[in-house]
């Protein structure tokens, strides 16, 4: 096919699905019969409109959100109170903002949700008259993520009464609001995950407000979830991050638990962040964590990862890999355990926790988070979008994230290692340890690592912060490398050094080897000052006696950073024009030592302060600094 | 799901001959890899498969003649901009089934790439097998069977034609995979001998390199 016909074809399928759902369930309509719900199925319908099974999924299904008498009653009254207090519109704007707050806490009733929500957002004063139809029918037009948003409408909430059946009235909404958006903020276009909450949106908005409160939630600063959606997801990066710190401050025992088990926060964290915690936890409690949420911004989002973690602390730390996800992942959603009162009161608390250490806010969002193009601007999508060609390349934030989670799960994966004997319990308050904070990466290797790579900060796109690991794993006198952390064949790495074969392997600019005994991953962890607090609030005063193990004596740790190739940085492939249109460059080093860091783990209480010989060498005995700036 | 509060990586030499493998699952969005797995973890299939955000994990377990074969699967998204984040899946991944639907061309095509990034970066040697799901729609069919198969032999890879919907190959699929993995202890503990001195040539070379 030539490129015209490429273009056609991707027209045709696109204005094939619009018709689709132009034409709705009228007569005519072309609908599969997989595409359908089966009627018998279902046997109730909960009171926000979920049809539950439970013929096929006895007792394990969502579960029932009814009320009690009593519940019933206090909604009645919290009704009476919302309506006056949003009657007119103007009343809600000049309600005290701690009584305010208090209610939104307390739950907005399900009745006004939609007319709380619209006032919380400020709707009417985002709302450009026509735009959102401009959009909408701009995107009919010349969407690329048509198809993807097609894929998508037909898979959201399909067990929602609203959006059962195939092309009715509600999908056609969620399909308009989704294209429409995906013309709107061209640098997101659409981003799975979106729809389920433009769903949600729709069922408590209109149309066109449920648009616009989803235009605002990614782009006004209180939400600012732009960073969350993009390529390379940087803002996601950032969060993550963030919750470690918390973790490590407020829950380091779980942490420790967790990393042990190689669950990494960016394996749990990512759908709670990205969606505000739909479909991790009961229903109706996400509705309240969502009015809190519109109500007080993204703090919500760092805090509710914290409160529900420390809810569930003791049962997580009882569990292994498999059971913390399918807990994390499933069971949470089904069965809370806690009363939602409780751990709403519970999030409020978190938040205060947080906001006293500094913790609540991950700090506003850097530049690249945010959005560069005029929104609602329209431009000629490039061939390759047109035709829904995928980039052979990643552009250069997607490239960082790659690198960082690599990096990332390599370093969970040595520690989870490391950690492995299952008797091992932290030693209490190893005196001569703390004598590594003078060089942070001299800490646990995951830690450290993580925190310098996962900052997608400026640095770490002038490259200078992507770091490459090796762990090797020493086992008895033999040195083995752990497979799972093996970049590349090993083809690439040892014969091939031109650069096109490391930019394909992914290798960036710092080689950071790493050579640790088996039982360095407590002491590592216990150099982190901050884990020796709090430990009782973990516990929950438990029957915890750390017995300290022999520690194995070596441990070594090189690092190689290296250099980058002289300025000009010149494209590395080919194809080099990404998705955006940033030439890929080679990773930039500007950073350029050799430090040998020998640790002497003796028995605490026996080791002399300044047992560890550090060795630094500040300049690359290889080649020139070369200076990029 | 086994309550298990010891070792969570592969550690063949405790209890005998129970092998842990991490598998991946891959391939453009739509495809059915959520189907797939469901399909083999709990013998369902739902049409409104809720797309997948990040990842998802699963485990089942299998029996391959007189070994347990522990899977511990990631499914993750298929959307490209999903892309970044698949070496936090795939790092350390014994096993792949990267997975393209038979009705849809472009999904091969993608598939192929994913082929190619999991040769280069994955594990040196994982098990990869290549699955054409939706075998069941063979009258839509716009990928040929002979086609797949070449390019998988060429590669060197596991291949089947599946079907989510009807089961078709599903178990078949997982069973290849767990047969054709090492099981010795060596392999079940996933990890090479390497010599020091070489590698810090290597890192030195490169450093050189650059
Ligand atoms: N006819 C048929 N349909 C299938 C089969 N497998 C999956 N489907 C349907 O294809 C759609 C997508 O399936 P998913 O399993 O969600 O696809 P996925 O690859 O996980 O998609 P992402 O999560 O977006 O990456 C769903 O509507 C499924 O019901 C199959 O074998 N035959
Ligand atoms: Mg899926």
């Amino acid at each position: 096919m030539n490129e015209e016909d490429l273009v056609q074809r991707a027209a045709d399928e696109r204005a094939a699905i619009v018709a689709k759902y132009r034409h709705g369930r009228r007569e005519g309509a072309e609908i599969y019969d997989w595409e359908e719900q089966t009627f018998e199925v279902y046997h109730s319908l909960d009171r926000y409109g979920f049809i539950h099974d439970t013929n096929k999924h006895p007792s394990e299904e969502r579960i029932t959100e009814h009320q009690t008498p009593n519940e019933l009653k206090i909604d009645r009254e919290r009704e009476k109170k919302w309506l006056k207090m949003t009657t007119p519109p103007s009343a809600f704007y000049t309600t005290a903002p701690d009584k305010l707050r208090r209610r939104v806490f307390k739950g907005i009733p399900d009745s006004l949700r939609g007319k709380a929500w619209k006032l919380i957002l400020e709707i009417d004063k985002e709302k450009t008259a026509g735009k959102y139809q401009e959009m909408r029918d701009l995107a009919m037009k010349w969407s690329s993520e048509i198809r993807q948003i097609d894929l998508d409408v037909n898979r959201t909430y399909r067990d929602h009464i609203m959006f059962r059946e195939r092309y009715n009235s509600k999908q056609q909404e969620l399909f308009n609001v989704l294209s429409a958006y995906s013309m709107y903020n061209s640098e997101i276009g659409y981003c799975q995950g979106m729809s389920q909450i433009a769903a949600l949106l729709l069922m408590y908005l209109d149309e066109e407000d449920a648009f616009w409160a989803l235009s605002i939630l990614i782009a006004k600063s209180k939400y600012n979830m732009h960073g969350f959606y993009i390529p390379g997801f940087p803002k996601l990066l950032r969060y993550q991050e963030h919750h470690d710190k918390i973790m490590h401050k407020f829950l380091p025992k779980l942490k420790k638990h967790l990393d042990k088990n190689g669950v990494d926060t960016g394996i749990y964290t990512l759908k709670w962040f990205f969606q505000c915690f739909l479909d991790r936890i009961p229903f109706r409690l996400t509705l309240r964590v969502w009015d809190v949420y519109l109500f007080i911004g993204e703090r919500i989002l760092t805090a509710m990862a914290y409160n529900l973690l420390k809810i569930h602390r003791r049962k997580l730390i009882s569990l292994g890999m498999d059971d913390i996800l399918q807990f994390l992942q499933v069971r949470l959603e089904r069965k809370f355990e806690v009363d939602d009162d409780v751990a709403m009161e519970s999030l409020g608390k978190c938040l205060e926790e947080l906001r006293k250490s500094k913790l609540d806010y991950p700090g506003p969002p850097p530049q690249q988070e945010l959005p560069k193009r005029k929104f609602g601007t329209f431009k000629e999508p490039p061939f390759e979008q047109k035709v829904g060609r995928r980039s052979m390349e990643f552009s250069r934030m997607e490239q960082s994230t790659r690198e960082s989670v690599a990096s990332r799960r390599d370093a969970a994966m040595a520690a989870a290692l490391t950690a492995e004997s299952p008797t091992e319990e932290e030693p209490s308050a190893p005196n001569g340890h703390a004598r590594h904070s003078h060089d942070e990466s001299s800490a646990l290797p995951g830690a450290s690592t993580t925190t310098r790579v996962n900052s997608p900060t400026e640095e770490a796109f002038s490259g200078r912060d992507d770091t490459f690991s090796y762990y090797l794993n020493t086992t008895g006198s033999k040195f083995s490398l752990e497979q799972g952390s093996m970049d590349g064949d090993g083809s690439s790495l040892l014969g091939d050094g031109s650069r096109r074969s490391l930019a394909e392997t992914s290798i960036t600019s710092t080689a950071d080897l790493s050579v640790f005994s088996s039982a360095p991953r407590s002491q590592a962890a216990d150099s982190h000052s901050i884990c020796e607090e709090d430990t009782d609030q973990e516990d929950g005063g438990g029957t915890h006696t750390p017995t300290p193990t022999p520690r194995s004596p070596d441990v070594l740790r090189i690092y190689v950073p290296y250099e980058s190739p002289s300025p000009p940085a010149m494209p590395l492939t080919p194809t080099s024009t990404t998705n955006g249109d940033i030439l890929r460059r080679p990773p930039t080093s500007l950073d350029n030592k050799i430090r040998i860091l020998v640790m002497d783990h003796t028995p605490p209480g026996n080791a002399p302060e300044d047992n560890t010989p550090l060795v630094e060498l500040a300049s690359s005995p290889f080649s020139p600094i070369v200076d990029l700036k | 799901m086994a309550n298990r509060s010891g070792p969570q990586r592969p550690n063949g030499t405790a209890q005998a001959k129970i092998c842990q493998f991490k598998l991946v699952l891959l391939g453009e969005s739509a495809v059915g890899k959520s189907s797939l797995v469901l399909r083999f973890v709990k013998g369902q299939f739902h049409e409104f498969q809720e797309s997948t955000i990040g990842a998802a994990f699963l485990t089942q377990t299998v029996c391959v003649d007189d070994t347990t074969v522990k899977f511990e699967i990631w499914d993750t998204a298929g959307q490209e901009r999903y892309h970044s984040l698949a070496p936090m899946y795939y790092r350390g991944a014994q096993a792949a089934i990267v997975v393209y639907d038979v009705t849809n061309q472009d999904t091969f095509g993608r598939a192929k790439t994913w082929v190619k990034e999991l040769q280069r970066q994955a594990s040196p040697n994982i098990v990869i097998a290549l699955a054409g799901n939706k075998a069941d729609l063979a009258n839509k069919r716009s990928v040929e069977l002979e086609e797949a198969q070449a390019y998988a032999e060429e590669n060197q890879l596991l291949f089947m034609e599946t079907s989510a919907k009807t089961a078709k190959n599903v178990n078949e699929v997982f069973l290849a995979i767990a047969k054709k993995l090492p099981k010795n202890d060596q392999n079940v503990n996933p990890s090479v001998p390497v010599n020091i001195t070489a590698w810090l040539t290597i890192c030195v070379l490169r450093a050189g390199h650059f």
